[in-house]
């Protein structure tokens, strides 16, 4: 038997519509009556009224397991990772000599990074530390905060530091500086006691399909040949002890991070510069496969002149 | 069901792999998780299908063919010659001769035949072997007896006879193509599956629309707008839920299988639970399918007989010796044997030889008696007359077992009338008393009584021919009738009938309480169908048919009001002269409903007018004619023992023992199985919002997001796969045979209380409980709650790798990505913990899980015992796989979510308790599903 669709004409489908939307004889609205509706309002204002409040106490209760200083659990920040400045898009120092415009909102960014370096303002906010040692300042039951950070002046970033320098941290002449710095983690003490530095090669990075493979050789000499020659402030890239341990945001109030500057003086122009920098230090791992930034940092460098 | 479902799955996949497209072209390097998520929907649609063939196979292959039907070979008379030929090269015009044993090799009709009786239960349900001779005698050639059909078989004897159509062309292939010409209608749980599809899509296109909208004013780019619709739409459907269903039918058509009802279509499982009128057949489904003797008139009073299926129990005073000489009657005039080699078979199923009234007969007197060959040897038989229809009577004379006693005993039994006639005498307590006027009257009382009760009676009567006539060398000849055949002596009455099987009433009293209205369509004359009705229930007892009520008050039928009568007993002859509109006015006014002397046409007829009632109608059948009805059946049900292959072929479902009450326990099997895939659906519906609002507060709060497709498959199809089924071994809640049968129409598997309840509560609460998991693991990580909103962008930037925290610390990509992966760790822990909450909600709708026990479902705590082992295996043991998004979880943020499933549970209890407190209240109809 063929089943006996009720075909319903375009007139009926609306004539149901309107019915469904207010029916005259039940005085109902979209299916319900006023009163039902009333009913159904209040009853999910009420429930969903009570969720909220079910929710925000059990939120509350969970942040109050949350320090407001210390995070409860770091484990996932045994490395820390490296960064560069000036932050870029992708990762990549590009700098047209003769366009001014190119490099300006990198020098920009980078004078607002270093501003807080500046050496009155660190002279005025934080200590002249040991060097060499770290700077503990443990809490021995009371809380003792804010804590004292150590001082880094801009002025030991050397030709760097931007101050005074007509050649905007050498953009405006195509020997840029790209500043380093290592990645903050709550006491971390970084180096495990021994002096640590960052060094720089011109290297491309690893790509899935080399895992295991060695890379070939003519591709590292490339892009070491075409990175040439740079200086590193501090020299050898050192990074001194005593800006660790760091106490986090609320404790270490003006903490100031260490950074290594790199001024590269002959990059070959018009090519594509691989550049790796890592940190060299006894307790941070820089190999790990999965994470390309963990103590190390690639970028990419292209100088183009005409 | 698999149609609507899979092309759910089907539109998902191919918008996963459309999204990555879009991905791809906009970013060579994008995430191949649309791809993974749009294959794993393909295989699931592709494994559930291919499952669902198989177990569909596996049931449809015990069923043999209409081919097993066709006969091999076939003698035929070509160019003067008896030829032997495949049958289906006959033409038209062929002369075939057949003889006993042989199928009728195609529509043939009788010049000669000797002797020839035909068995046509196969194509009309009749099982008593028909003569067929050359004699016309019907117009309708299913009435004729010059006409044997293709497919029968000779019993015995041979006939010689003109082939009149072949193949196709032929009555039982006529029939063949009518059956698959009417169309196979959707099940009623198809036709629910597709509503919840429809229910699902809704939602999902109406959440994605809306979201895209808010996406594309949130200013997010057109193209990752068009990507959350499509996750959207995509986490919206129940990937499990097909598999699921299918395994919980399949389940329930074990279980029947078990109960004697093999189900062919697994949907049918469910249609049985909605049937609202069964039309059943009498014989073999309602009845014993075995003449018995039902009652015994001797000494002017009716004794009753036990007509249990093992006689055991014979308790009729056998103390009168009027009884010795009925029961040497029984015994002796009476040619059926025990066939040999069934030393071991209860005497009730001993297979015997010889036609069904001296069967019973036979079993009972061997029965009360003992071994009858024994009696009959010491009564050796001299001379017998069998039975024939001109005589109607039967005659044979013994020797008798007592050494000293050389008379003869002649022994007779046939219709109580003509006995009566042959008699002169009738023992009354061992004594010959005249036969007298009065004696005569309570005979006659006595037989109208039983006939009334729809039994064949037969008379009994005896003489002991005296010595000096009929000395020890007398020779009987039968065809001179040598010896007297009246003035005998009548002995008593005895009446058979096919009793009902002992557990139909039982299974009728139930159909009624659970509002089933049961139909009885029979062959039969309606006395005996009525008879039967009566004695099973279908007709209750206080329940009278216009004619009774004419009787009672002793008027004219006619006189009588229609409406009074809440029974009728309808012919074949009266169905064969009503309209359509009188026919649905018979089955819409009365309640006990007896239709007899039906055709297995008429049935359809029947079977029709039931469906235009809005009523989903299961028929019983057996015969070949049966087919049609048994198609055009929202469920068919043909019998095991004694249907033919194309009644088993046209069915939904086989009945193995033909007991009318294993329907009742597969109505109340397919109930239970709607109710459990109700609680199935709402277990599986509760978690899609769960996992859709991660999707939402990621798109407008910018959230990291909170769960991956990967770990949405995993609980779909992982964690929750084996819960869902768990649920189909849930016990009934309350006893659903007292309720009346789902209406078509009204009756949703998936309503709107239910979509409302489990969206907008439970998938509610499930969604923030989970994501108090998420924002504990990144709060004791240092990403407190107010620090993520917003933070998307930055977050997903390949190239940030200083991101800080709230107290300063700065994160790598990769670091944040695997504390992402943990947040869908701990946002899938949190689903699981609360889905176990929800599993144990969902054991009941109505009552309290206390009064439902905890524990008397074991399979439920296998399925909670797997989700949790499933969870530790893919965080624990698979934590370092990463393309998996799993790693391994702090212990404790297993529990963070726990109060919110306690939650869940006491909030489910209190919304039972209300529905139970106040029956029909606003909080009953808005809160129940």
């Amino acid at each position: 038997m063929v089943i006996q669709k009720e075909k319903k004409s375009c007139g009926q489908v609306v004539e149901e519509w309107k019915e469904f939307v207010w029916n005259p004889r039940t005085h109902q609205f979209m299916g319900r009556t006023g009163t039902s509706w009333a009913f159904i309002l209040l009853f999910y204002l009420v429930f969903y009224g009570f969720l909220t409040a079910m929710f925000s106490l059990t939120m509350w209760v969970m942040l109050q397991t949350v320090s407001d200083h210390t995070p409860k659990y770091q484990d996932r920040l045994a490395t820390p990772g490296l960064m560069i400045r000036p932050k870029t898009e992708n990762l990549d120092v590009i700098v047209n000599v003769s366009d001014t415009e190119s490099w300006d909102q990198h020098v920009q960014k980078l004078n607002k990074f270093l501003d807080p370096y500046n050496d009155s303002i660190q002279a005025q906010k934080n200590d002249v530390c040991r060097p060499g040692r770290y700077y503990e300042q443990p809490d021995n039951g009371v809380l003792n905060y804010p804590k004292r950070a150590c001082q880094f002046n801009r002025t030991q970033l050397g030709n760097c530091s931007g101050i005074g320098d007509p050649t905007h941290y050498g953009y405006s002449t195509g020997q840029p500086c790209v500043f380093i710095k290592m990645n903050r983690v709550i006491n971390f003490y970084a180096g495990a006691n021994q002096s640590m530095n960052v060094t720089c090669v011109g290297k491309k990075p690893h790509h899935h399909k080399n895992k295991g493979k060695l890379i070939p050789e003519d591709g590292r000499d490339e892009d070491a040949e075409n990175l040439g020659h740079f200086v590193m402030f501090p020299a050898n890239g050192n990074i001194d002890l005593m800006y660790f341990p760091y106490y986090g945001k609320k404790f270490h109030v003006n903490y100031t991070q260490p950074l290594v500057a790199v001024k590269f003086m002959n990059v070959t122009p018009n090519v594509e510069v691989n550049v790796e920098c890592r940190i060299n230090a006894a307790n941070i791992a820089t190999d790990d496969e999965r994470d390309k930034f963990a103590g190390r940092v690639a970028f990419k460098l292209r100088i183009n002149k005409t | 069901m698999v149609g609507g479902f899979s092309i759910l799955l089907w539109v998902g996949a191919f918008l996963c792999w459309i999204a990555y497209g879009i991905q791809y072209s906009s970013d060579k390097s994008a995430s191949l998780n649309n791809v993974y998520l749009g294959s794993v929907l393909v295989l699931v649609v592709i494994l559930t299908g291919v499952f669902a063939y198989y177990q569909e196979a596996k049931s449809t292959n015990i069923m043999s063919s209409f081919n097993n039907m066709i006969p091999q070979q076939a003698v035929v008379i070509r160019d003067s010659e008896k030829k032997t030929i495949p049958a289906e090269q006959l033409v038209v015009g062929d002369i075939v001769e057949v003889k006993g044993g042989d199928q009728i090799p195609a529509d043939v009709r009788v010049l000669s035949s000797q002797g020839c009786r035909v068995d046509n239960s196969s194509l009309t349900g009749e099982s008593e072997p028909q003569p067929r001779s050359s004699e016309f005698t019907h117009e309708n050639p299913l009435e004729t007896k010059n006409i044997c059909f293709y497919s029968t078989t000779c019993l015995e004897g041979t006939v010689t006879g003109m082939v009149i159509n072949t193949g196709d062309r032929t009555i039982i292939g006529h029939i063949a193509s009518l059956a698959s010409g009417v169309g196979n209608e959707k099940t009623p749980i198809a036709i629910e599956i597709e509503h919840f599809v429809h229910i699902v899509a809704g939602v999902a296109v109406s959440i994605g629309i809306l979201f895209f909208i808010i996406a594309v004013s949130l200013k997010y780019r057109v193209l990752d707008s068009v990507i959350f619709l499509i996750g959207i739409i995509v986490a919206n459907v129940p990937e499990g839920l097909l598999g699921t269903v299918t395994v919980t039918l399949s389940l329930t058509a074990k279980r029947m299988a078990k109960k004697n009802c093999l189900v062919k279509n697994l949907e049918a499982v469910e249609t049985l639970g909605s049937t609202s009128i069964i039309c059943s057949d009498k014989t073999g489904t309602l009845t014993q399918n075995r003449m018995t003797v039902a009652h015994l008139w001797f000494d002017n009073q009716i004794f009753v007989a036990d007509t249990s299926e093992d006689h055991s129990n014979q308790v009729f005073d056998q103390s009168s010796s009027t009884w010795a000489s009925l029961s040497k009657i029984i015994t002796l005039c009476n040619r059926a044997e025990f066939k040999p080699g069934q030393e071991n078979v209860p005497i009730m199923k001993k297979a015997v030889i010889g036609d069904a009234s001296e069967a019973a007969l036979l079993k009972f007197s061997e029965v009360i008696l003992g071994d009858v060959m024994e009696i009959r040897k010491r009564n050796r038989k001299v001379v017998e007359i069998p039975f024939n229809s001109t005589n109607k009577f039967q005659l044979s004379i013994h020797e008798t077992d007592d050494p000293h006693d050389k008379r003869f005993l002649m022994v007779m039994k046939g219709a109580p009338e003509r006995i009566l006639e042959k008699c002169s005498t009738i023992m009354i307590n061992g004594e010959e008393h005249p036969l007298d006027e009065s004696t005569a009257k309570t005979f006659h009382t006595a037989y109208m009584e039983l006939g009334g009760l729809g039994e064949r009676v037969l008379g009994f009567c005896h003489l002991y021919l005296p010595a000096d006539e009929f000395p020890e060398t007398y020779s009987f000849d039968i065809d001179a009738m040598n010896f007297p055949t009246s003035n005998l002596c009548f002995v008593g009455l005895l009446s058979m009938i096919d009793p009902p099987r002992s557990t139909v009433p039982d299974a009728v009293t139930k159909c009624r309480s659970a509002g089933i209205k049961v139909i009885m369509v029979t062959g039969d004359h309606p006395i005996t169908a009525k008879a039967i009705a009566k004695s099973v229930g279908i007709i209750s007892a206080n329940s009278e048919t216009v004619e009774d009520i004419a009787h009672r008050l002793n008027i004219p039928v006619e006189q009588v009001n229609q409406r009074d009568a809440k029974a009728t007993v309808v012919t074949g002859m009266e169905l064969n002269d009503m309209s359509l509109e009188q026919l649905d006015e018979i089955l819409a006014n009365y309640q006990e409903i007896v239709f007899a002397r039906t055709s297995p046409q008429q049935k359809l007829i029947i079977v029709e007018g039931c469906q235009r009632q809005d009523a989903v109608v299961a028929v019983t059948g057996d015969g070949v004619n049966d087919s049609p009805a048994l198609k055009k059946a929202d469920i068919g049900i043909a019998m095991g023992i004694a249907g033919s292959d194309a009644a088993k072929n046209a069915a939904d479902m086989v009945l193995l023992d033909d007991n009318f009450a294993s329907i009742v326990t597969g109505v109340e099997e397919g109930r239970l199985i709607f109710d459990n895939l109700k609680k199935t659906i709402a277990y599986t519906l509760t978690k899609n919002i769960a996992e859709l609002c991660p999707f939402l507060i990621y798109i407008i709060a910018g959230l990291p997001l909170p769960i991956g497709t990967i770990t949405i498959l995993f609980i779909d199809l992982g964690t929750d796969i084996i819960p869902s089924i768990a649920l189909a071994y849930e016990k009934a809640e309350s006893d659903i045979m007292n309720r009346k049968p789902r209406h078509k129409k009204k009756d949703r598997l998936v309503n709107k209380q239910l979509a409302v309840y489990s969206y907008l509560h439970i998938g509610l609460m499930q969604a923030l409980g989970a994501f108090l998991v998420y924002f504990t693991v990144y709060a004791q990580e240092g990403f407190l709650p107010h620090t993520l909103i917003n933070l998307r962008v930055e977050w997903e930037n390949d190239n940030v790798n200083d991101l800080e925290d709230h107290y300063g610390q700065e994160w790598t990509r990769y670091q944040r990505e695997y504390l992402e992966w943990t947040g869908y760790t701990a946002f899938f822990v949190g689903i699981l913990v609360q889905q176990i909450a929800d599993l144990i909600i969902r054991k009941t709708r109505r009552n309290s899980i206390f009064q439902q026990g905890l524990f008397r479902n074991k399979v439920i705590w296998v399925g909670i015992a797997s989700q949790i082992i499933i969870g530790l295996i893919l965080s624990y043991g698979l934590g370092s796989v990463t393309a998996l998004s799993f790693t391994m979880l702090r212990a404790q943020y297993w529990f963070v979510a726990v109060p919110h499933a306690i939650l869940i549970w006491v909030y489910d209890e209190v919304r039972k308790l209300f529905i139970r407190l106040y029956p029909g209240s606003w909080w009953d109809k808005n809160m129940y599903y």
